[in-house]
């Protein structure tokens, strides 16, 4: 009898297996040195199962056929002015939020994942993460080029890589995913592929791709689709390491507990940012923070915490709270934004009628009585020239960076703030969620670099005031910064629409 | 019209209906092929089509490249087929599969026995070699009226392959097995496909084997049971049949009587709803509980097998899996009823089986 064909997992395995060995002139222990200091205990490297089965043969082919096809739109979209095709110049803002502090968290994705490519003493997960780190720098890449064209046409996108390092809203993403590159792998690979990019993922790509459909941008949708594909792979990467963390040994689950715990209030935290841009930045609107939240967290996240019950994982902490914040959650972080305009690179600005009805039937009676009545006194102010600006920086959570203006969880009119008292220093936290992680690794968050506090101490090249601040960021004052009415970008946008109706009797008619 | 799809390396064939993804066929079928986002959109469900014509549909042209359709792969979640298809996929490949081909077959009611209360055994009997069949494994009954055939776990063991015994348990409101306890009668001929399902004994694994079984449940483990100490097999095994009071307990002198002359087989009732009765003197609780008890709540080592309705099978995974039991040792069979079907319970991508 002919032998039988190998199935694709044997396959992959003779492919891919035992193409490592043991180490012998130096011990393994000092060849991998980080994949046992974090506690996680795994006794059969071998049982690791691929949770996808890719050549790099294969991996270099479709990738390329990807850039190719991502390319080929791009110029497309390039040659026919697609800029002038968006819903509405304050679109960019949402790209300019992402291009800040999204963008570069690829780009140290790529790096993590080299890290953790080399420190895993299993060959399997090795690989997975090696091929991920390339997929991060692609997305690094194809995201800036997708977004390039707008640079030519709109202001504020000049000079992301500088502010990323030096600006104090754009610390939120970088503290966040700083805090997972300088874990040890297993917890790298815990926040990053599981709680941030399975868990999460819906709550952040969704409001990004969508809203980019939504709102007539073809290059940053077609970005979302190439990339899709490769989320996939990062998906059943983070599922398989937390799958295999639980079922090597029991010693692991309290372990991956304190991760989930953590990383599922970091990931929201910095979602808090992304749920703004869709309840605000976004013209036309996809679907609300709030209704985002119930489909992909008290549905679908619940559904797999189920699942992780059966390892004895329970739901994690604080997940009650972000149910009591759904309601206030982007209202409260636009009000904060606005108000810090001359220190954004990006614009900012009240919504329009149509907009606080929308806001109205979607939040209802809390939005009525709170938030709406502020924005209409903000406006009011606006409309009588003049547009409120705080023109100092807000005191920042020493964990999330998020300025602490969240409110108590059962009471929305009483501002939220943790102390936390650590060798003699009193911090600042924005929640208990937030609290209970730096509590958790003192020694580690009270390293954390406050920009605000370093603004003040004059290590922002020695800036006085908030004007100088955003002068050493690169921002120029009322171009790339503050209120949009009446900005360069609505001016241009306003004259570009004009003249291009013009030019098109049909659209003209 | 409906076509085959033959899915390899399995080697399975099913019917897939036209407009029907293959996804959801395989996994209707009880294959679980891998898949994530269900729309087209992420790749985790290629497969290789060996043989045959396939729409691809609304597959994404980043998730299927050009170069894959050259290369004959498509998208399960999205493709349908044009003609009778083979395909390979990523799935696990059983040693203790036989893979065996199904048929229809005509049999006549032989027996039917009260086992309890609410269940009846039927034997059906078959002319010919009988159907040829793996321990665990069900038919398909096509009753009279009925549209869509019910299924049914086969409770004799493959070496009876002439006479089929089936244990039905009456659903309230369920047209099915309600014609089977109230209409049929000894001398009736009925129309079945058979062998159908992935419920079997994983023979070349060498752990001591655990039988979970909840109700008229307890077919598949009689089946397997019978069939392993016949063929003389040493490892230690459990079975705990969970049933509500005494009256529902069957087959008791058959499983005493194998652990009497089987040193290897431990037999185990417990009854869920006999609080107040003095006269049972064994254990109290559901099926999960007592395996708990039963095992000090350590699992790990074993292999599982679980048959019965829903929330007792679900309800033994978080056991198990507790006691550090995982999914590629666990087994199941699950009894769903139509109102079972009508309510998915929601599930997340975690696990593929369960």
């Amino acid at each position: 009898m002919a032998k039988k064909k190998l199935g694709l997992k044997e396959r992959y395995a003779a492919l891919t297996r035992g193409l490592d060995w043991e180490t012998t002139y130096e011990p393994m222990d000092e060849v991998f040195p980080y994949d046992r200091y974090e506690g996680i205990k795994i006794v059969d490297w071998d049982a690791w199962a691929d949770p996808f089965r890719l050549t790099m043969d294969a991996y270099w082919k479709y990738q390329s056929e990807k850039e190719r096809k991502l390319y080929a739109i791009l110029d497309a979209f390039q040659q026919n002015n697609g800029q002038l095709n968006i819903s509405d110049a304050r679109y960019l803002s949402a790209v300019k939020i992402w291009l800040q502090g999204i963008t570069p968290l690829e780009y140290v994705a790529h790096r993590g994942f080299a890290h953790a490519g080399r420190a895993f003493r299993g060959a399997g997960a090795r690989v997975a993460c090696q091929m991920q780190s390339i997929d991060e720098l692609r997305h690094a890449q194809t995201q800036l080029h997708a977004f390039s064209h707008y640079n030519k046409y709109f202001n504020g996108m000049h000079n992301f890589a500088h502010m990323r390092d030096r600006a104090w809203y754009l610390s939120i993403p970088k503290s966040f995913f700083e805090d997972a590159y300088s874990a040890g792998p297993f917890e790298f690979v815990t926040s990053i592929s599981f709680a941030f990019e399975y868990v999460l993922t819906n709550l952040l790509f969704m409001p990004f791709v969508s809203g980019a459909a939504y709102n007539g941008d073809m290059a940053t949708t077609t970005f979302g689709f190439s990339a899709q594909s490769d989320e996939s792979r990062h998906m059943t990467l983070g599922l398989e390491v937390v799958k295999f963390m639980l079922e090597q040994h029991e010693d692991n689950v309290p372990i991956v507990q304190a991760w989930l715990d953590k990383w599922f209030w970091r990931g929201y935290r910095l979602l808090g940012l992304v749920g703004t841009m869709m309840d605000y930045m976004l013209p036309k609107k996809v679907m609300c923070w709030k209704e985002a939240w119930e489909i992909y967290w008290e549905e679908n996240g619940i559904a797999l915490f189920h699942d992780l019950g059966r390892y004895g994982i329970r739901l994690p902490k604080h997940h009650e709270v972000a149910g009591k914040e759904k309601h206030r959650l982007t209202h409260e972080m636009w009000t904060t934004l606005y108000q810090f305009g001359n220190a954004l690179g990006l614009h900012t600005w009240i919504p329009n009628d149509e907009e606080l009805d929308w806001f109205s039937e979607k939040y209802g009676e809390l939005f009525d009585t709170m938030y709406k009545p502020r924005l209409l006194y903000l406006r009011e102010l606006e409309e009588k020239g003049e547009r409120y600006f705080n023109n100092r920086l807000p005191m920042v959570c020493q964990v999330c960076q998020i300025p602490v203006f969240f409110t108590e969880p059962d009471d929305p009119q009483t501002q939220c703030v943790r102390i936390v008292e650590h060798s003699g220093t009193k911090h600042h936290c924005c929640s208990d969620g937030c609290k209970d992680i730096f509590e958790r690794e003192p020694e580690k968050y009270v390293q954390a670099l406050i920009p605000p506090q370093q603004v003040y101490r004059g290590e922002a090249g020695g800036a006085t005031n908030i004007f100088e601040y955003a002068a050493w960021l690169h921002l120029e004052r009322d171009v790339d910064t503050g209120e949009y009415r009446g900005s360069p970008d609505h001016q241009h946008w306003l004259e570009w629409q004009r003249r291009h109706k013009a030019a098109s009797p049909d659209e003209a008619a | 019209m409906s076509f085959r799809l033959t899915i390899e390396p399995l080697g399975e064939t099913i019917e897939v209906e036209d407009g029907q993804s293959m996804l959801d066929a395989a996994l209707r079928a009880g294959i679980g092929l891998p898949y994530a986002c269900n729309h087209g959109l992420c790749g985790t469900c290629k497969v290789d089509v060996v043989d045959g014509a396939i729409e691809h549909n609304h597959a994404s042209s980043f998730a299927l490249m050009d170069v894959e359709r050259d290369e004959g792969r498509c998208l399960a979640c999205c493709a349908t087929l044009s003609s009778d298809v083979v395909i390979e996929a990523d799935v696990e490949e059983e040693p203790d599969a036989r893979a065996l081909p199904i048929g229809d077959f005509t049999a006549t009611v032989a027996r039917i026995e009260a086992l309890t209360p609410t269940i009846r055994g039927l034997w059906l009997e078959l002319g010919g070699d009988g159907i040829d069949f793996q321990a665990g494994q069900y038919v398909n009954l096509h009753l009279p009226g009925l549209d869509q055939p019910r299924a049914f776990s086969i409770a004799s063991p493959p070496a009876q392959s002439n006479l089929l015994e089936l244990n039905v348990r009456r659903v309230d409101g369920g047209a099915g097995t309600t014609w089977l306890h109230e209409v049929a009668a000894v001398g009736d001929t009925l129309r079945l496909t058979a062998p159908l399902g992935r419920f079997f004994v994983r023979r070349s694994a060498p752990e001591p084997l655990i039988f979970l079984a909840g109700g008229s449940g307890l077919s598949s483990p009689k089946s397997m049971i019978e069939d392993l100490l016949a063929a003389g097999e040493e490892r230690p095994m459990t079975l705990i049949h969970g049933v509500r009071n005494q009256a529902e307990i069957y087959y008791a002198d058959v499983f005493r009587a194998l652990a009497a002359t089987h040193a290897n087989f431990r037999y185990e009732v417990v009854l869920s709803d006999a609080a107040d009765d003095a006269t049972w003197a064994g254990p109290h609780g559901f099926v999960h509980e007592h395996a708990e008890r039963l095992f000090a709540g350590r699992f790990a080592g074993h292999k599982a097998y679980l048959c019965g309705p829903p929330p007792m099978i679900d309800a033994c995974i978080t056991t198990l899996m507790q006691g550090r039991l995982f999914e590629e040792h666990i087994f199941m069979e699950n009894f769903y009823t139509a109102a079972d079907a009508a309510q998915p319970a929601r599930r997340s991508a975690l696990f593929r089986k369960f």
